[in-house]
């Protein structure tokens, strides 16, 4: 009778042929910042008085402490959180004092036998009481299947939320859950074509939102929200690594427009067109932004430390320089992203050139990435001499700039580390003072030529 | 294979028609493929690569012809690089355009087909050992996380394989989102069922590439004849068939961290304790091989054992070289013919070939340490990259191997190592210690003002002369000299042909103003 009972209740638990996520009607917000607010709202027939409910295929990673749950007339008695996994240990550890079958079966006939044994203890092996015995579960060897009445309490093949509730009136309603998780971020991705020639720039630009859960969220209405949230130290990329930014080349400037984006406060919100089902350890792609013919240049910039010398030269880092305004520009506040840059070679196949991070961008501003060095741009710099007058130092610099190209090219060359009252006490060039830290020369240099800039510096050091 | 396939086709098709989800259009493999390599931004020149961790990366294109299905549709892309940075791929062709892209990390394996089970109905088979009898029931997997496997049958809650018996899991469909291989899908939505050929391509990590030059000297010192290889190598578990193959040169800006690879979990089934009465006494592999069930392809380390190619020189002009082209600001190397990128593999092709460079053997020292005694003098190859010398191309990064003629063979005389050169730049390559050129330098006396006096001395015990060159102190130190001295650099250098089996010196005073 018993196993019929469980054969029964076997196939009405599988009888869709899938298994039922227990999920109710999603509504997924993914920040920028491995932060995700899930509202999963659930039809539960709850009975009058106290009942637990469980909410099964929450996210793995659910923070607990940030569940809220609203229903009519429901007050919440108390929030469980079971995170211990089913196993067959684990299993046999909760069946300690407790009866279970077992079944031989004999390896020269295959018959079988069946008898009840009491779980004595499971350390290290597992012994047994069988009537008046006490035995070592397949001390022989020989094969024996132990066959548990039920799976435990509080064991769960996932980690599983449980509420206990309390309400007047039974009866169907909408219970929504919401809670904060981990494990679910997006960022921005942007393919960008340049035409050096035409100095245009097609981008198309892509949410790439992952999911590290361990659950699947189907069928949900997604939301992104772009901006920084508080609460977490900054200085880690998106697998959590350490990294420390570069000064940025010349060139950028934060806007001051406004997009025609849906804005809550300080943040833009990027909601998908369509219900989505974000899979666990996917990787998802969904375009926000596709732009042609925006106006693009490339820049050459280098930039020397204080008193650096090199015996080699170097290559100028090749800038591409654009803008998110509306009028020239991509039009659009800009997510904070990856931006890649591709052009098309000699038999206009598409070839990547080189790809640098923006944060996030408002509309209008005037964006300068560096993509990689230039192979055929290079600067020598050189510090000449350096003499002490009095209680002050003299320094001349020579930097040496060459071009391989066959069309001349400017080169924004910064000198930095001016610190102090620097000054520059002659130049062969006039230059910028863009900082009391930093001076910089537009040099021309000349096609398949070279150029030399000379200068020299008044410092306290 | 073809068989196989078509059954995985038909039960992804299944699948996707159980789960009332959208039909699933499969693209096995692609049609073209191109590939370009970058070289590891990271990598000195004279930094070898290192097969078992390549750092460079690839941009890889592929031509695939699909049939789509009308209405709402997943494609699948299959046999993507596993390097694939997902969110780099660019996919066109589609002619009402991608409504999302994806990539599931996890590859079908006997790990990943447990825990796509979780709750549903699995077929559980006993076979006895003593008659042969196959025995099939049904069972619900209530737990497979890490391989704790729990499952509820008609007899209770029972364990696999902790009992001992011949058993296994029998799946009905391969669950939704694993693939064997690598794949990135899309979803489509399309007004009616038709062919299309779309291009998909991507960021992968896993390949490198450097230029590996072989000089020949030729007897008198004064000319050599530079060949290069180009040597890219794909540490990806897919390869490139027929693929047309390019290389670039120059440095490119990575910011992107390479992503999480796909994982192919192994099953490795966890029991309870099962200690005995006699475990303490026999060293006993419980059962090991028959309870590890692996599936980890592509967790293997990548055993590739490291070949230091030895580069004769070449003779006969090579049958293909790769073709210079401008990309930008940087430099891309086309090999004219499609060619194969095996996975896990190196391959090398003519890069570039110059005869009768003229070149001078430079010894040098750096006399800027302030000891006294012997000098490391240097050999250095010096050129320069210019038409008139004989070269007055683009000269990628990479290491050197000279050879020069002796006995009527190859003797190998010196290796080093070239950065990026463009054209017009110097090109001086550092190619080892002099055997037959000594410098060493003396202080002779030290005045009470703190100016000091020095002697170079350099010897030559070679019957002809060399040019010696010594790079002196500089800076803030006030250097006087007898002879004029040259500036390189910022710093003072003094030049000398030393004479055959003969010495040269040069005194100076040094001032510490």
């Amino acid at each position: 009778m018993r196993r019929l009972l469980l054969t029964v209740g076997l196939a009405a638990l599988s009888a869709p042929g899938l298994a039922q996520s227990g999920q109710g009607n999603l509504a997924v917000t993914i920040y920028n910042q491995n932060l995700a607010l899930v509202q999963d709202t659930r039809q539960l027939n709850l009975p009058a008085g106290r009942s637990r409910q469980e909410f099964p295929n929450v996210s793995g990673q659910i923070s607990p402490e940030t569940v809220t749950l609203n229903a009519l007339g429901v007050g919440i008695v108390e929030q469980n959180f079971d995170f211990d996994l089913l196993s067959p240990s684990k299993l046999m550890e909760k069946a300690v004092g407790e009866e279970i079958t077992l079944l031989r079966t004999n390896p020269a006939t295959g018959a079988e036998t069946r008898e009840r044994a009491k779980v004595l203890a499971v350390n290290g092996g597992v012994v047994l009481q069988i009537g008046n015995r006490i035995e070592v579960l397949r001390d022989d060897g020989l094969p024996v299947r132990a066959i548990f009445d039920r799976v435990p309490e509080n064991l769960r093949a996932r980690p599983t939320l449980s509420v206990t509730l309390e309400t007047a009136r039974a009866g169907p309603r909408p219970v929504t859950l919401s809670y904060l998780t981990p494990g679910m971020s997006w960022k921005a991705d942007y393919v960008t074509l340049f035409d050096e020639g035409a100095g245009k720039i097609d981008v198309q630009g892509w949410v790439t939102l992952t999911n590290t859960t361990g659950t699947t969220f189907e069928n949900a209405d997604t939301l992104l929200v772009a901006g920084e949230i508080g609460g977490r130290g900054g200085g880690y990329d998106e697998y959590g690594r350490g990294y420390r930014l570069p000064p940025p080349p010349p060139g950028n400037r934060p806007g001051t427009e406004t997009p025609g984006r849906e804005v809550l406060g300080d943040f833009y919100l990027y909601p998908l067109r369509e219900r989505t089902t974000i899979a666990n350890q996917q990787t998802k792609q969904v375009s926000f932004l596709d732009v042609a013919g925006a106006a693009g240049r490339r820049a050459y910039v280098f930039r020397n430390a204080w008193l650096g010398t090199l015996t080699e030269a170097a290559s100028a880092d090749t800038v591409l320089q654009f803008s998110s305004s509306r009028d020239q520009g991509l039009g659009d506040a800009l997510p904070a992203g990856t931006v890649r840059v591709y052009m098309k070679d000699a038999r206009g196949n598409a070839q990547f050139i080189g790809e640098n991070r923006i944060g996030h961008t408002p509309m209008g501003s005037d964006v300068a990435i560096t993509t990689g060095q230039a192979f055929d741009v290079k600067i020598q710099p050189l510090v000449v001499t350096r003499e002490q007058r009095g209680s002050r130092w003299r320094t001349t610099m020579r930097y040496v700039l060459t071009n391989a190209r066959p069309a001349p090219v400017a080169v924004d060359l910064i000198q930095s580390g001016l610190w102090g009252d620097v000054r520059i006490a002659q130049e062969s060039l006039k230059s910028i003072r863009r900082s009391a830290e930093e001076a910089m020369w537009r040099v021309t240099v000349p096609a398949n030529g070279d150029a030399t800039v000379t200068a020299t510096f008044d410092s306290r050091y | 294979m073809g068989g196989y396939r078509a059954l995985l086709a038909g039960l992804l098709l299944a699948a996707a028609a159980a789960a009332g989800a959208q039909p699933v259009a499969r693209s096995a493999g692609p049609q073209a493929v191109a590939v370009t390599v970058y070289r590891a931004p990271g990598r000195g020149p004279g930094e070898g690569m290192d097969l078992r961790w390549l750092n460079g990366f690839a941009l890889v294109t592929e031509t695939r012809r699909i049939s789509i299905p009308a209405g709402d549709s997943e494609v699948r892309f299959e046999g993507v690089a596993g390097g694939i940075l997902p969110e780099s791929s660019i996919v066109s062709g589609f002619p009402d355009g991608v409504r999302e892209k994806n990539q599931d990390r996890w590859l079908l394996s006997p790990g990943s087909l447990l825990d796509a089970s979780l709750g549903r109905r699995v077929h559980l088979r006993r076979t006895s050992p003593a008659t042969g009898a196959v025995r099939e029931t049904e069972a619900v997997v209530r737990s497979g996380a890490g391989g704790a496997v729990v499952l509820e049958t008609p007899d209770g809650v029972e364990s696999l394989r902790c009992d001992g018996l011949r058993s296994t899991l029998a799946y009905d469909r391969v669950p939704a989102g694993l693939s064997a291989r690598p794949t990135l899908s899309v979803r489509v939505r399309s007004p009616r069922r038709h062919r299309a050929t779309v291009t998909l391509s991507y960021i992968a990590s896993g390949f490198d590439w450097q230029a590996d030059y072989v000089a020949e000297l030729s007897p008198d010192g004064a000319k050599m004849d530079l060949f290069a290889w180009l040597t890219l190598a794909n540490g990806d578990e897919t390869g490139f068939r027929d693929a047309a193959t390019q290389a670039v040169a120059g440095r490119v800006n990575r910011s992107s961290a390479s992503p999480p690879r796909p994982q192919a979990p192994p099953l490795v089934l966890r029991c309870w304790p099962a200690g005995t009465t006699t475990s303490d006494l026999e060293e006993k592999v419980f059962e090991k091989e028959e309870i590890v069930v692996t599936g980890s392809r592509l967790m293997m380390a990548m055993e590739v054992p490291m070949v230091e190619t030895p580069l004769p020189p070449p003779s006969p002009p090579p049958a293909m070289m790769a073709r210079q082209e401008e990309l930008g600001d940087l430099k891309l190397y086309r090999i004219p013919e499609p060619v194969t990128v095996a996975a896990r593999s190196q391959k090398q092709v003519a890069l570039l070939a110059r005869e009768g460079v003229k070149v001078e053997t430079v010894y040098r020292v750096d006399a800027s340490t302030r000891g006294t005694g012997s000098l490391v003098v240097t050999r250095v190859l010096s050129t320069r990259n210019t038409l008139q010398e004989g070269l007055g191309l683009p000269l990628p990064a990479g290491r050197l191997v000279l050879f020069g003629m002796g006995r009527a063979r190859p003797l190998l005389l010196g290796r080093g190592f070239v950065g990026d050169r463009a054209v017009g730049e110097k090109v001086e390559i550092p190619v080892g210690p002099a055997n037959s050129v000594a410098a060493r330098a003396a202080r002779l006396s030290v005045e009470a003002d703190g100016k000091e006096e020095w002697e170079l001395t350099v010897s030559n015990a070679q019957p002809a002369p060399v040019r010696f060159e010594a790079q002196l102190m500089g800076g803030d130190l006030e250097l006087t000299s007898p002879t004029p001295l040259a500036d390189r650099d910022g710093r003072p250098l003094w030049t000398v042909m030393v004479p055959a089996n003969g010495e040269a010196s040069l005194r100076y005073r040094l001032d510490r103003r």
